[in-house]
């Protein structure tokens, strides 16, 4: 036998048991061996790790044959992934979003999941969120309030005492600021050193108490300008508590992941203005036995037109890939995770809000007990504005408010009418 | 005079040479080089080129001819502010590294103690990633508790002491400074070997005519490296104009843009606007690069009436 004809028989017999396998392979695989893919946010944070990953095995469960791969991601490595697969026409079949992520709708890279999702157990304010044009476009997982926490021993300390609806005037809060750093106390834990909207929370809120709910929208809308008194006003009572020493020094580079320890370490900062997601972390993590956490309101203003405004809005969401071949098994996955036992479930373990309707839920941790009441008690009568502006805004507008609401006002490096005029200059469009 | 045609023996024997010429092999051998540099390096400079005269999201795009170059020059402050900032860094970081470097290498070359070992702890900063670098400087500049801070405090000067990243008028100097501590190593490397490089029998000269040691370094020795010091500056300039991952890592071009430079200000055009329009960001990316490409030509063109430049 030559050496060709030699070559082109065992090319012939290896193609031929090739095939065999093959076939075999084939009919021994299951026939509906499917796995969904999904990336997720929130890596670091176990507790959602195990809550998402029992979903993913009770979906399995549940549906024979089909597997579910979830990747962990951090915030900003996920969304630099999405935004080079989604592009590329690929991508997870289901993936983690947030409400500013909103360029992700408008270019089509998700499917409207009004017919594929169970709704009736979703709080529709929630819903709403993710609502446009009549179309939803994601599932919300995480609700959160942003709320003024206090340390109740360091609050001592310093012989203040809150009224009984847990609202300081802005005078009064004025010299709480004064007599914290007078005390050597920082006044408040706050880091917009990774983030674009930690050093903003004090000024939106109190433009939300100030404007009111329709005016502020207008705001962030382009429709007001920044140049307006009542806004004017705000940012002076901002920078009259940033001249107090309001902020910490090393508030331009802290990290909302510094931003934490700084609020709970002895000695300690007096307060952090956070959203309700911050709670699950003093309760899960080694605190000194001096930190006790409490929760106040945002000063009230004395023109303010509702100083019972304060945000609220949905954190953790999850969408499915408009390019999908398995859209309804993912959205039976997304099901999965929004049921009323799993939403009393996230709250028991990872102790924060849910979207998800559930009735009341008792917590099995004292402390963790007597915080929710404290919480109540502190949203009592709240009228809540949907949304915080860094999820509104886009483009320069978006950039502008995080350089000068988020950093340089709070670090007091602009003048008020500079942040008015630069803020007009990217954001109004009357 | 115009040249001569070709006669007809030598066209001859030009076909014979293109005939005799491998050219499959020639393919062959270039074929892998020339395919990586189309794909990697000829297609996404053509490619952003194009798109810079185009709106482009993921739903299609919009052809608006020069628009975005208009808008970037005439309406654009923030890119005006990177260019600024960009050309400071390009301008005072080349001076800062090279003349670092440079002292270092004197300090190394005139026979120090321990010179093997200062040269390590000064280059060891080169081998370290600008994202780590970044990261420790950030430490070092951290109000609280960062070294530098903490030095002041401890000789008396705490009224000195600032968030050195947190202030728009030092939070430039402060990111470069970080850079010229991770490359002045590099620079000093270099001028090392080409210290080394020098004829002995100059500097011999130079002592036997009783040249001091600053006569010696600024009449004999760095007129005699100063080609490597030009390469050096070009390159750090070059460098500079496209600087990107420290200060990503350290400010994000904050605060109140006041660290923004041109390759920053492109990333968040790009990615970080929520807008996904790639039009824009590659407008400012070819216009940029049409800069360096000026501006690297002027400098060669410059320097090379004297001594000719390579990198």
């Amino acid at each position: 036998m030559s050496l060709l004809s030699w070559m082109t028989c065992s090319m012939r017999g290896t193609a031929s048991v090739l095939a065999v396998a093959g076939a075999l392979t084939a009919g021994a695989a299951h026939a509906e061996d499917i796995t969904l893919t999904v990336w997720s946010h929130e890596a670091d944070s176990k507790s959602k790790v195990a809550w998402r990953e029992l979903a993913a095995r009770n979906f399995e469960e549940a549906h024979p044959g089909v597997k579910v791969k979830i990747t962990w991601y951090q915030k900003e490595p996920l969304f630099s992934a999405l935004n080079t697969a989604l592009r590329a026409g690929q991508g997870p079949d289901a993936f983690y979003i947030e409400r500013d992520r909103v360029e992700y709708i408008t270019n089509g890279f998700v499917t409207p999941l009004n017919d594929l999702i169970n709704w009736s157990s979703i709080k529709p304010w929630t819903k709403d969120v993710w609502t446009i044009d009549g179309k939803t476009y994601a599932v919300p997982q995480e609700v959160w309030t942003l709320e003024n926490f206090f340390n109740e021993t360091r609050m001592a300390e310093l012989g203040i005492t809150l009224p009984d609806n847990k609202q300081l005037s802005q005078t009064e809060y004025l010299e709480l600021v004064k007599k914290s750093v007078a005390a050597g106390i920082s006044p408040l834990a706050a880091g917009a050193g990774d983030r674009p909207y930690p050093g903003a929370y004090m000024t939106q809120e109190l433009l939300l108490k100030r404007l009111g709910v329709d005016d502020y929208r207008a705001l962030l809308d382009g429709k007001i300008s920044y140049t307006d008194p009542r806004v004017i006003e705000v940012l002076g009572y901002v920078h009259q508590l940033v001249e107090a020493g309001f902020y910490p020094k090393s508030f331009t580079t802290m990290t909302l992941a510094e931003t934490w320890p700084y609020f709970e370490a002895n000695p300690a900062a007096l307060m952090l203005i956070m959203g309700s997601f911050y709670a699950g972390h003093p309760f899960t993590s080694d605190v000194p036995d001096s930190f006790k956490l409490g929760v106040m309101k945002i000063p009230a203003l004395d023109n303010g037109v509702c100083n019972e405004c304060k945000t609220a809005a949905v954190g953790a969401s999850f969408a499915i890939n408009s390019n999908s071949e398995h859209k309804e098994l993912v959205a039976d996955f997304l099901n999965e995770m929004a049921t009323p036992e799993m939403g009393a479930r996230w709250v028991k373990t990872v102790l924060l809000g849910t979207a998800v309707e559930t009735g009341p839920i008792e917590s099995d941790n004292p402390k963790m007990k007597a915080y929710l009441d404290e919480y109540n008690e502190a949203n009592q009568g709240a009228k809540y504005f949907i949304g915080a502006p860094h999820q509104y805004l886009t483009g320069s507008c978006k950039e502008a408010w995080a350089q000068i609401i988020n950093v340089a006002l709070p670090a007091n490096l602009i003048s008020i009418e500079d942040t008015a005029a630069r803020l007009d200059q990217a954001c109004y469009r009357p | 005079m115009p040249a001569e045609a070709p006669e007809p023996r030598q066209w001859r024997q030009i076909l014979d040479r293109v005939a005799s010429t491998p050219w499959i092999e020639f393919s062959v051998f270039l074929f892998p080089a020339v395919l990586f540099y189309m794909v990697f390096t000829a297609y996404p400079v053509a490619r952003t080129f194009i798109n810079s005269f185009f709106v482009i999201t993921p739903l299609g795009s919009e052809y608006i001819g020069f628009e975005n170059y208009r808008e970037i020059i005439f309406e654009d402050w923030v890119f005006w502010k990177a260019v600024g900032n960009t050309l400071i860094w390009s301008i005072v970081g080349p001076i800062v590294d090279v003349g670092l470097g440079l002292i270092l290498a004197l300090v190394i070359y005139s026979g120090v103690r321990l010179g093997a070992f200062y040269r390590f702890v000064w280059f060891a900063p080169v081998l370290i990633s600008n994202v780590v670098a970044g990261i420790l400087w950030l430490w070092i500049y951290n109000y609280d508790w960062g070294v530098l801070n903490s030095a002041l405090r401890a000789v008396g000067l705490g009224d000195w002491a600032m968030s050195w990243l947190g202030n728009t008028s030092t939070a430039l100097g402060a990111v470069i400074a970080a850079h010229s501590w991770k490359w002045a190593g590099f620079d000093m490397v270099v001028c090392l070997a080409a210290l080394y490089a020098l004829p002995r029998e100059v500097l011999d000269a130079s002592e036997l005519d009783n040249c001091g040691w600053f006569a010696k370094t600024y009449f004999v020795i760095i007129p005699m490296i100063k080609r490597t010091l030009l390469n050096l500056t070009i390159l750090a300039f070059i460098g500079r104009m496209k600087i990107f991952d420290l200060v990503w890592v350290m400010t994000t071009g904050g605060p109140l843009w006041s660290t923004e430079t041109v390759s920053t200000y492109v990333y968040k055009r790009a990615f970080n606007w929520s807008t996904f329009d790639l039009g824009y960001p590659s407008a400012l990316g070819s216009l940029w690069s049409l800069v360096i490409i000026v501006v690297v030509i002027l400098l060669t063109r410059i320097v090379s009436s004297k001594e000719r430049l390579e990198y």
